[in-house]
């Protein structure tokens, strides 16, 4: 409706200046008004809730048999509160992740307008290769009086190679024991020379030392 | 509300700080007020920080959880205070007021121990080693020098 109203203000352009109060000036004066007054009272009713949902791994490295920290945040761009919010994340299977810390299945009672809440949850991997993190699942009530739940989904991490143990051990781990056993081998070429000069000088500083007493 | 309520928890906090980055410290709870499981909305707080309470329906528990980057991450005891709907309205009340929130009644306050991450060990093994061939490479050439002299 607005459009056409601007659009005909635009047509009269060409017509000479009359003294009707439907001049080219006024027809813009009534479009922005009009325009200004639906902006306004279209908050009467509020914009139903709506979630925005993330899901970030927290991992510089994903290592077989270590942590694996996701956080899920959600955040309410709506009018009004998401009720009865429920999150899950079915991509873990239990054959391949094992859960050490919070829960993959949680419920949010109430996410008031412009609030979020965050959600953490520590896995460990049980098999090493590439894994696919895919989205999370909630399903949430835009309003009180919905009658159906919306369901949403969260953003997807991207594939991540999660690296065997051997590996991470390979690179990382301080390797005393290597170091120790490099020790007791290069102590030959290094400890029989200096017990030989050792030795020979002792024995001639007290053959030294007996002369001089003599 | 809740009248004699009693909380049971167990938490997690991650040890490594080599492959994190940041650290996650999850608490779970059991509320039972009367000795009956609870149902009712939670709130928390830890250390002055509104965290999000979400519930299992599963296990019927209480997960809190929240972040710290590793570096910034301190160890001990973390307390963690848990208010029903009329003792977080009270603390948000308090806090506009620039008043204590401690005075305010907590539903319970659960206590969640992180006993540090280990961000790898002081001296690089590498360096270590590098530094006792340095001091055998020194004896040496001393005790050199002094028999030559």
């Amino acid at each position: 409706m607005i459009k056409i109203i601007c659009v005909r203000a635009r047509k009269n352009e060409k017509r000479p200046a009359t003294t009707s109060p439907f001049t080219m000036d006024n027809w813009l004066k009534i479009c922005l008004l009009v325009v200004f007054a639906v902006a306004t009272t279209g908050n009467e009713e509020a914009t139903p809730a709506k979630l925005l949902f993330s899901k970030q791994i927290l991992n510089k490295y994903l290592v077989e048999g270590m942590d694996i920290v996701i956080k899920y945040s959600l955040f309410n761009v709506g009018g009004t509160a998401a009720l009865d919010v429920q999150v899950a994340d079915n991509t873990f299977g239990p054959q391949d992740f094992e859960v050490v810390g919070g829960q993959l299945k949680v419920t949010i009672d109430r996410i008031a307008p412009g609030s979020n809440a965050t959600h953490v949850v520590v896995i460990r991997p049980s098999k090493f290769g590439y894994f696919n993190f895919t989205a999370a699942e909630v399903t949430y009530l835009p309003s009180e009086n919905a009658a159906e739940a919306l369901v949403g989904l969260s953003s997807e991490p991207g594939q991540g190679a999660i690296v065997p143990f051997k590996e991470y051990d390979r690179k990382f781990s301080p390797h005393l024991l290597d170091w120790l056993s490099f020790a007791v081998m290069s102590m030959p070429s290094l400890v029989l020379p200096f017990a030989l000069w050792f030795s020979s000088k002792s024995k001639y500083e007290a053959v030294l030392t007996q002369k001089k007493d003599k | 509300s809740c009248s004699s309520p009693r909380l049971t928890s167990t938490s997690f906090t991650t040890l490594d700080g080599t492959i994190l980055t940041n650290i996650a410290y999850v608490s779970q709870f059991k509320l039972s007020c009367d000795g009956e499981p609870a149902d009712i909305p939670l709130y928390a707080e830890v250390g002055g920080k509104p965290l999000s309470v979400v519930k299992s329906k599963e296990t019927n528990e209480y997960v809190v959880s929240w972040l710290e980057e590793t570096k910034k991450a301190p160890r001990g005891n973390f307390e963690i205070k848990v208010y029903d709907d009329e003792g977080y309205a009270a603390v948000r009340k308090a806090q506009r007021n620039g008043e204590d929130t401690s005075a305010v009644q907590t539903v319970g306050v659960v206590v969640l121990y992180h006993p540090g991450a280990y961000t790898g060990p002081w001296i690089n093994s590498e360096l270590a080693a590098v530094i006792v061939a340095f001091g055998v490479l020194y004896y040496a050439v001393t005790t050199k020098t002094k028999l030559e002299a």
